[in-house]
């Protein structure tokens, strides 16, 4: 076999010549009126030639592929909603799943739709604009599509009806809302490095395959059928993740100690977000997939391990604080569930106790801290339950100045004492979770002074007065008694049970 | 059963066995190809079928399309093959592959001579016009009562195509070096194929060379160095580091400092890494990627880099030129394993294609 006799262009040379002569050289304008953004970060740039198109893919081609996407995915919709398919799921306690993942997940992705509008404007290459371009489209894709996968049920279950209010004003979904605009006000680089690279490379695998697999092992179809075709655009959104720090680092050797900075920035940024994807696993899936202990061993530890052994070639090392989510992993989904247990008035969806059957499993996939730490404190509120004093905290917690969780989260060597960090700013005084999110509030105090933190917000009178019946109901829209409170007795219960006689 | 499938643009070559993936069997072949979720949902590793048949397996019909599997796309990490293919992937064709044909060969052992105390030169003569092949690859050898054939780099430049070289490193406990050192004769007959491999001077980039070899390995590079050199127009300068144990094992080190006392553009840096009292060494003691550093003074930029020896070696060879500014585009390898390094267990990431 010859190669040198074969006349057929390869994928490479078509798509030079397909798209040959879309950029072009200012003339009588200078380049850094055109590109502002693309010094102020300290990021140098030399040749933005060597950047590799991570992806040939032509516009035609690319409308050609998402419209039949569309179709397949859409007859699947409709094929769902002919046949009753809110019927089909394991247990309504799914769906608080979905309900987590629309109020916390969605916009985001129509944040990451805005965010590579803008930051693809302000790249010189153009390999890298047409990619957030494309990027920036399959989001509002994404977005689109994730709403109409979730329309159904909005149909027959709470909590769902008014998500893009809510992520605005709940204190938890601040959590997903600061995560996101902290890298949508950050230079274009920082933006590529925190969710081409550390979300969607990295991470992508412990949001994702939980969500989608649990929708799989709980009947919903909507979902897992949204989930396949959302992945099939992430082959575009990883390889720009790869090509964007590969890009950087090689371009020059100043850029690596500013990259090495983002990425402990934003894995540790990260790893707390996904705290909730944590809780959705061990706590909301009613069939389990696997336990978050095991998916970060496999996706982070291994998967990421095997990235991050490869990085060091660059100088990069691991990421600071690496090691504290390899103990935080059997602590942090059993803290996280307790937090909304006992703030289960004020979420946009449903609490409850674990079975007994999900208690056992809990015990084996946490062998070190389950009965240990967790399982007591879940017996004692199930046995207050019981007699009627369901536990509800109608106390503000102290949130974190970064990620704005609550401080509820132990300290990294002692599962006994909660972990809390402080230090002094212009005079004020601000808290932290950790030793990661301080150091991030230390290099940018400027940035974070200006965090919106739910409870200083209620505190200051700007969320509805001092009722919290009326933060919740007025200014959150969460409707008392229908959306929150827990599972046990609830609305939905009663919806479920009838519907199911009804058959 | 297997299946051979032949990889366009650049006429790479992977064997495919009965029930595994296309994706698995090129990367464990040191073949890369595009790819990043690994179980059909992503398709970043979509191929063209261009001859042959070939199951989609588990491919998300999302990943790849109707209308796709009917022009004969198929994701390689889910597709088996059944029958022998033509694809066509998403890889660059190198300018500089000369694609020169692979061709069964009946070679005459001519001379055998031991270099060191684990490496012998073998010296094969080759019928009609000889073998057509780039400075750099290297033949897979048929070695009698062994099963499967072993690969072994061509130490001599391609102007002599009847009669080329061969250095062969004893393995210990391997079965097919042990009978090459020990049971081989002049004037045996051995069957042979070739020449494969993608590593070979890139000589369309003007940049000067670096080398670095390690043991045996010092092969491919004696190849490339006496090509290169053979070329009165070229002017790059050429660098080779060359690495062993003890001065026992270095070998053709009186030919390297004749090249560079006739070749102004040609340094030659051995390195002992443990150099014995006997030795008398007075060169540089140490790693030859060490001795790579400090000949450079940590700064590899605006080089090609040409690695052959094996696997520790070249990892460190890496990362040194890594660490000195010279990137993936700009580095080439060939690793030695031996049968018992088998394939490569350890879980590698997408961010590197080839190093």
């Amino acid at each position: 076999m010859n190669a040198k006799t074969s006349k057929r262009l390869n994928m490479k040379e078509r798509y030079r010549i397909m798209t040959r002569d879309l950029d072009w050289e200012p003339s009588y304008q200078r380049y850094e009126d055109i590109f502002p953004q693309e010094s102020f970060e300290g990021i140098k740039i030399t040749d933005w030639s060597q950047w590799e198109d991570p992806f040939r893919l032509t516009m035609d081609n690319y409308w050609k592929f998402q419209a039949e996407k569309e179709r397949k995915l859409y007859a699947i919709f409709d094929a769902v909603s002919q046949n009753n398919g809110q019927m089909k799921i394991s247990d309504p306690r799914y769906l608080n799943a979905v309900k987590l993942f629309i109020t916390a997940v969605t916009p985001l992705e129509y944040n990451a739709y805005k965010g590579y509008a803008r930051v693809g404007r302000q790249f010189g290459g153009v390999g890298a604009r047409i990619a957030c371009q494309m990027q920036s489209i399959d989001e509002l894709r994404h977005t689109q599509t994730q709403i109409h996968a979730m329309s159904h049920y909005n149909k027959y279950f709470g909590g769902m009806h008014d998500f893009p209010h809510m992520f605005d004003r709940v204190w938890y979904l601040s959590v997903p809302k600061s995560f996101f605009e902290d890298a949508s006000t950050a230079g274009p680089f920082e933006f590529l490095t925190a969710i081409s690279f550390s979300f969607e490379y990295v991470l992508t695998n412990l949001l994702f395959l939980p969500f989608m697999s649990g929708a799989a092992y709980n009947g919903d179809m909507n979902t897992v059928t949204f989930g396949f075709s959302a992945q099939s655009d992430e082959a575009r959104h990883m390889t720009l993740g790869l090509e964007i720090i590969k890009f950087i680092l090689e371009q020059h050797e100043d850029n690596v100690p500013i990259v090495q900075r983002w990425l402990d920035k934003w894995l540790w940024r990260g790893y707390r977000l996904l705290s909730i994807v944590g809780m959705m696993m061990d706590y909301m899936l009613p069939n389990k997939v696997m336990s978050w202990a095991e998916a970060w061993t496999m996706y982070y530890e291994e998967a990421g391990g095997a990235l991050f052994k490869e990085l060091e070639r660059y100088g990069i090392r691991p990421p600071k604080y690496a090691e504290q989510t390899v103990t935080g992993k059997h602590h942090v989904s059993h803290q996280a569930w307790f937090i909304f247990y006992q703030y289960g008035h004020a979420t946009a969806f449903n609490t409850w106790i674990p079975t007994a059957k999900e208690m056992d499993w809990l015990s084996e996939k946490y062998p070190d801290t389950f009965d240990r730490l967790y399982r007591p404190r879940f017996e004692l509120l199930a046995e207050k339950a019981a007699r009627g004093e369901r536990f509800y905290n109608n106390t503000l917690p102290q949130l974190c100045q970064v990620c704005q969780i609550p401080l509820s989260i132990t300290e990294p060597d002692d599962d006994t004492l909660l972990s809390h960090r402080d230090t002094v700013h212009e005079g004020e005084r601000y808290h932290f979770c950790s030793d990661g999110c301080r150091d991030i509030f230390q290099h940018e105090p400027e940035k974070y002074v200006q965090a919106w933190l739910p409870v200083h917000q209620i505190l200051q009178g700007n969320c509805g007065g001092a009722d919290l019946e009326k933060v919740i109901g007025d200014y959150y829209r969460i409707e008392m008694g229908e959306d929150n409170l827990d599972f046990e007795g609830s609305a939905e219960q009663r919806r479920w049970n009838a519907w199911k006689q009804a058959v | 059963m297997s299946y051979e499938v032949t990889i366009e643009p650049t006429g790479e070559i992977v064997e495919v066995e009965e029930g595994q993936t296309l994706l698995d069997a090129a990367l464990r072949q040191g073949v890369w190809l595009p790819f990043a979720c690994g179980h059909g949902t992503c398709g970043t590793c979509k191929v063209q079928v261009l001859e042959g048949e070939a199951e989609v397996g588990e491919a998300s019909s999302f990943a790849l399309m109707d209308m796709e599997r009917d022009e004969g796309f198929r994701l390689a990490c889910c597709c088996r093959p059944e029958s022998d293919l033509v694809i066509e992937a998403d890889v660059d064709e190198d300018p500089d592959f000369a694609g020169h044909p692979v061709q069964d060969w009946t070679a005459t052992v001519s001379t055998i001579a031991d270099l060191t105390p684990t490496i012998r030169e073998i010296r094969l003569t080759l019928p009609g016009e000889g073998m057509a092949f780039q400075a750099g690859q290297y033949i897979n050898l048929q070695v009698p009562g062994v099963e499967g054939t072993r690969a072994f780099s061509i130490a001599t430049a391609p102007g002599t195509p009847n009669e080329i070289a061969l250095h062969v490193r004893r393995v210990e406990g391997g079965a097919a070096t042990t009978w090459l050192h020990e049971q081989l004769e002049e004037g045996q007959a051995l069957e042979l194929s070739g020449p494969y491999g993608q590593f070979f001077v890139r000589k369309s980039d003007p940049k000067d060379v670096i080398f670095i070899a390690g043991g045996s390995g010092l092969s491919s590079p004696e190849s490339m160095i006496l090509d290169l050199l053979d070329d009165p127009e070229d002017t790059r300068r050429i660098t080779l580091f060359q690495g062993a144990r003890h001065l026992a094992e270095l070998y053709h080190r009186e030919r390297f400092e004749a090249l560079a006392a006739e070749h102004p553009r040609f340094d030659y840096v051995p390195a002992l890494n443990a150099p014995l009292d006997d030795d008398a060494w007075d060169g540089v003691v140490g790693f030859v990627h060490d001795a790579a550093i400090a000949h450079f003074d940590g700064r590899f930029s605006e080089h090609k880099a040409y690695l052959c020896g094996p696997p520790p070696m070249i990892e460190s060879a890496i990362g040194a030129l890594m660490k000195g500014r010279l990137f993936e585009r700009d580095i080439h390898m060939e690793r030695f394993l031996t049968a018992a390094d088998g394939a490569e267990t350890q879980q590698r990431s997408a961010l590197f294609k080839r190093i």
